[in-house]
């Protein structure tokens, strides 16, 4: 998150900005190149004569697109194919609910995978057979699953017990909180390693999408490989995304996760799973770039978001106009006590650049200006979520 | 109790009303705490670590196993623990057989490792004495390059993989720590960029104080107040996957290092998979000018997993052993798939786990355990119900079997029979292995063949077990692929060795084959044989005599050369006593033979099987409505199915309108037939008794949801800016 250094005036920045802009385009042709000859021989060429019909590609456009409300709203009433068969595909997998417990008292990770949400297949499991267990369900599908506060959720729920043990054993008074010292999720991980092998509970992580997008990051892995392979810890997870396996090297495979494979397709529609990506033949809409940059902007400071704020405020009121001008952005902001020089407005300039929050465009009058490339009912309802 | 957080995705979400709906939108929950009751059966069975001799596996309460059918639940449950406590008894000794076999096989490397410490420690205490006050200043600064070296040993792991070498570089640091060293463990993962050097000097120190860092600061001081505290110990710091680490922290950190050696005398041990060089290569030079290298070496893991073969297939092969199929499969699994031990135990593991968790009787094979089997099977089958009498009953080879009496006397018999049949056979095993460690061969490749029912069958061709064998897979590729004739190479091999290696071989043989006293005679009068060669007084009426005493028939071949004669005998031994496993009857008690369960547990490709769900969908969903034809696409078929099947027509890039409107004109298609790619007819569209908005709604939502579906699932790439109508495809072919 960190703004790059950068020395020199507004000019600098600028020609740094049109830089960048090219070397973006360029980069994306050659990322374009390189699709035409990743695949073998003949996919190349098919490619090949793709492009050369390109003039004749029928676009997104041409679909008579329904109202986006509505087709959300049928979407969601979407009647489930094949309810009766699927219901039964799923009653048939309960045979083996008393092998994955075996499987998991053997100290093996379940790793289920195979097409359909696996979500309610796996609470059932759950609440049926690991009633021994103090269960904890992780939605990795959501990418607001935070894993510090679940490790401390898996810590506190271990203190307790160890707590219970420590004072049955020593008679001793022991403290009721957590320790101090657990700032980081390192330390929290640490912390539940150390005390796991004298917890005499068990608690089962079930993980829905472990190859989710807030745990696919190879810090996340890590610490579920180290919690995983804790004593009195037992990992039930599923994936569903067919590389899911690079996420993990052969350490956290054969001594962490210990997985145990199982391929239990159930065609049940990914609802939940679902839920937050954007629509298709509404991909070009705001959905996900108001999602994203919301996000962006809310790991910013406070005057970060103010400087957005302008800008995005003169884009509005003037929407004709091609973009702002940096000097007059730098007059605005100066007004509002929100920068105090050129060098931190360009700092925060560059970071907006950086997540795509903002464009430089060449203005009519030759000058470069700024932009945001969102429409402007998506930059409204992002000003309204940014209060 | 979770502090739950309140993700943007709330907002959006429409159906957060119901309980159900706010748990699948909350990141993470407790679904419910544990049952107390059920804690405590959990407790016992966990408590089951480590085999203690008395105490017996019956019931408690005799009336408790004899149920009713109606009781059935409950006595499932109880026999599942049975296999459970199993289980864990089994695995417990092949684990510490395991860990026994690999500390013997490093402890050499070990003391190596200890003798040099200790050499280079006591070689810096005499040259440099300071008060605990000196050590904890950082100056005088230390300039000459000479004084700042710091030794290290650079262990050549010789495994391209690193896993197999953490466990080994955990025994190590044991080892160090009980011969008076302090000892901290790192990885690459505390050598990262992320962290810089702050990481690398925090994780030291985290290791060697027993209490956590609270508060303090982690840096060279707060090293050497440490090291006054605990002084005239010399500080072992072991990076197991040196290569793996960043360079240029590592470097910092060793030019750290350097500047207080004198101080606190620290060692390195760096693992080094590849060669040499790498440590040159690697590191900048002024963190190399400091290391005072020494080139240690580790065991190949061949020579490991022969070691393995031996103390853990074969010795424990009467309480759990592997079927031929399951047994090429692993000799594959660890020569093909990544050569790593780690790999194979974990493999193994799980093969133990499957056999206990499939095979409802296997818990019987823990009282072969016991010197006396034979009374704690009866004492076992006077709890057994009907029921479970049945099951044993109705294992396969109890059902080739055709004059098999079902009572309990002559299955107790049959699981004697079972118990001697492998201990003979592992005897055999071990002899042969004897012969295979003279020719370097791999142990595995004998393993695979010595459990080969069909090898038996052959050699023994008038054997009626021959038949039962005929229904066997001819097809498995599994079985075409074992080393061919380890056994013949074995024999072989015996021909050609000097008198002096048959003398040692045969006093070998002696140790393994003390049970069989057949076996043991006829090897004593071949020791006598070679010690009278040895001496030069080979008589030729003496050899006469030998060769006219029949009994295994061994001696009164037609070749006379003593190595003929032990050849001989050792293939008179395998013939005789090398049964293989499968060919017992009651053998499913202890042997694992279901590959298919193996290798789907082991090796999830769900690259390959998620797509094969998608194109197969009929084979799991089993409906009157579709087709199970591969290829046609029918309306009523799942909707991600038709994309998918669809999407197959296209290359690397898929327009979307294309798209669209195949899959479009295949939910409009009340026909069956497949269609192509390709623009809808107007006669495709029929006429829906819905508002036309609203069946073209229903359709792009299903659109819709096939493709999200499909990302989920990560077969397709979302359009790029610049393409805005095209989708990447990302998996070709299975």
């Amino acid at each position: 998150m960190a703004p790059k250094r950068k020395k020199g005036g507004v000019e600098e920045g600028e020609v740094r900005a049109q830089e960048e802009v090219e070397v973006e385009e360029e980069e994306e042709d050659e990322e374009e190149e390189e699709l035409a000859f990743s695949r073998n021989y003949f996919l190349a060429k098919e490619v090949g004569s793709a492009s050369g019909k390109r003039s004749a590609a029928r676009k997104v456009s041409e679909i008579n697109l329904v109202d986006e409300q509505l087709l959300r709203a049928s979407l969601s009433e979407l009647p489930t194919k094949h309810e009766k068969e699927i219901g039964s595909l799923l009653e048939s997998y309960k045979g083996l609910y008393s092998n994955w417990l075996f499987e998991l008292r053997c100290s093996f990770g379940l790793l289920m995978y195979g097409f359909g949400s696996k979500k309610a297949l796996l609470e059932d499991f759950a609440s049926t057979t690991l009633t021994s267990y103090t269960v904890v369900v992780i939605n990795g599908y959501l990418a607001s699953v935070n894993l510090k506060q679940v490790m401390t959720t898996v810590a506190e729920i271990l203190w307790e017990h160890y707590k219970c043990k420590a004072k049955t054993s020593t008679g001793k008074k022991q403290q009721t909180q957590l320790p101090s010292g657990l700032k980081s999720v390192d330390d929290i991980v640490t912390f539940i390693v150390d005390i796991s092998d004298d917890c005499n509970c068990s608690v089962c992580l079930l993980i829905h999408n472990i190859d989710g997008p807030a745990l696919r990051d190879p810090d996340s892995q890590q610490h579920l490989a180290r919690v995983s392979c804790c004593s009195c810890i037992r990992l039930v997870a599923s994936i569903d995304h067919v590389n899911a396996p690079l996420l993990w090297d052969k350490k956290m495979v054969y001594t962490q996760f210990k997985w145990s494979w199982h391929h239990v397709p159930t065609f049940v529609p990914y609802k939940v799973e679902g839920l937050f990506n954007p629509l298709i033949l509404f991909s070009s809409g705001h959905v996900q770039t108001t999602k994203t940059a919301l996000v962006v902007l809310q790991s910013l400071t406070p005057n970060a978001q103010s400087v957005f704020r302008v800008l995005a405020e003169f884009q509005l009121a003037n929407e004709k106009e091609e973009g702002m001008h940096v000097s007059e952005l730098y007059t605005k902001c100066r007004e509002q006590f929100l920068v105090s020089s050129q060098v931190t407005l360009n700092a925060h300039l560059t970071e907006f650049k950086d997540h795509k929050l903002v464009k430089m465009r060449r203005h009519s009058d030759g000058q470069d200006c700024l932009h945001i490339p969102l429409p402007t009912n998506a930059l409204e309802k992002l000003l309204q979520e940014l209060v | 109790m979770a502090k739950h957080q309140s993700s943007p995705e709330s907002a959006s979400s429409q159906d957060a009303n119901s309980q159900d709906a706010n748990h699948t939108l909350e990141p993470f929950f407790v679904l419910h705490k544990a049952q107390p009751q059920a804690t405590v059966v959990e407790k016992v069975s966990r408590s089951g670590k480590g085999r203690k001799k008395g105490t017996k596996s019956s019931p408690k309460s005799p009336e408790k196993s004899k149920r009713t059918t109606s009781d059935e639940q409950p006595s499932n449950t109880l026999y599942e623990q049975w296999r459970f406590k199993a289980f864990n008894e089994i695995w417990s000794l092949i684990q510490s057989n395991i860990e026994g076999v690999l500390r013997d096989i490093n402890l050499k490397l070990f003391n190596e490792v200890l003798q040099w410490v200790e050499d280079s420690f006591s070689e810096i205490k005499s040259n440099v004495k300071l008060s605990s006050s000196e050590i904890q200043q950082p100056y005088p600064l230390v300039a000459d390059t000479l004084f700042r070296k710091i030794p290290t040993a650079f262990v050549l792991t010789k495994n391209a993989e690193f896993v197999d070498d953490i466990q080994t570089f955990c025994d190590l640091g044991s080892h160090l720590k009980s011969n008076r060293c302090h000892v901290a463990n790192m990885s690459a993962l505390d050598f990262s960029l992320k962290y810089g050097i702050g990481g690398s000097v925090r994780s030291l120190l985290r290791q060697l104080h027993s209490e956590p860092l609270d508060g303090k600061i982690a840096d060279m001081f707060t090293l050497a107040k440490w090291y006054c505290e605990n002084n005239n110990k010399p500080i072992v710091v072991m990076i197991d996957d040196m290569e793996c680490c960043n360079a240029d922290v590592l470097g910092n950190f060793i030019a750290m290092l350097s500047e207080w050696v004198m101080k606190i005398p620290i060692f390195f041990i760096m693992g080094v998979a590849t060669t040499i060089e790498a440590p040159k290569n690697m590191l900048p030079s002024d963190a190399l000018q400091h290391l005072d290298p020494c080139k240690l070496t580790l065991g190949t893991p061949s020579d490991r997993m022969n070691s393995l073969v031996e103390s853990v297939l074969v010795e424990v092969c009467y309480c759990f052993s592997l079927g031929h199929e399951v047994s090429v499969f692993l000799r594959n699994y660890f020569l093909r798939h990544d050569g790593t031990i780690t790999s194979f135990i974990s493999a193994l593991k799980l093969a133990c786990s499957k056999h206990f968790s499939l095979e409802s009787v296997s818990f019987l094979c823990l009282c072969m355990l016991d010197q006396d089997s034979e009374e704690r099977w009866s004492e076992k089958f006077v709890y057994l119900p009907e029921s479970m009498k049945r099951c044993i009953l109705n294992l396969h080879s109890c059902k080739r079997e055709k004059n098999l009496q079902g009572d309990v006397g002559s299955i107790i018999q049959l699981l004697s029979d079972l118990k001697a049949s492998q201990r003979c056979w592992s005897s055999v095993v071990l002899c042969l292995f004897e012969v295979a460690r003279h020719s370097k061969m791999q142990f595995l490749d004998i393993f695979c063949e010595a459990t080969d029912p069909e090898v038996y069958c052959m050699n023994n061709s008038d054997n009626s077990s021959k038949e039962h064998f005929k229904c066997r897979d001819k097809n498995s590729t599994e079985r075409s692929s074992s080393g061919v004739a380890s056994l013949t190479r074995v024999i072989h091999t015996i021909r050609e060795m000097p008198v002096a290696a048959l003398s040692n071989l045969l006093d070998k043989w002696n140790n393994h084959t003390e049970e069989m006293t057949e076996i043991n005679e006829e090897i004593e009068k071949l020791q006598s044989l070679l010690a009278s060669v040895n001496e030069g007084k080979v008589y030729e009426e003496n050899l006469h005599n030998i060769r006219n005493r029949k009994s295994l028939s061994v001696l009164s071949g037609k070749g006379n050369s003593p190595n003929e004669k032990v050849a001989m005998l050792l293939d008179a031994m395998i013939r005789k006593y090398m049964k293989s496993i499968e060919c017992m009857t009651l053998h499913e008690i202890i042997c694992f033979r279901d590959v298919d369960v193996l290798r789907s547990a082991l090796i999830g490709d769900p690259r390959k099987t998620i797509q094969l769900d998608l194109l197969k969908c009929h084979s799991y969903l089993s409906c009157s409505c579709c087709s199970s034809d591969a290829k046609s696409l029918s309306p009523s078929m799942h909707d991600t199915s038709i994309m998918y099947k669809l999407a197959q027509e296209y290359g690397d890039v898929i327009n979307l309108y294309e798209w669209y409107q195949s899959f479009k004109t295949v939910l409009s298609s009340a026909s069956h037939t497949p269609r192509k790619r390709g623009r809808p007819s107007p006669a495709s569209k029929k006429a829906k008794p819905s508002p036309a908005s609203e069946t073209e709604a229903l359709i792009q939502a299903r659109f819709c949801g096939a493709v999200t579906e499909l990302q989920i699932s990560g077969l397709l790439h979302m359009p790029t800016k610049r393409r805005p109508d095209f989708i990447q495809r990302i998996a070709f072919g299975l």
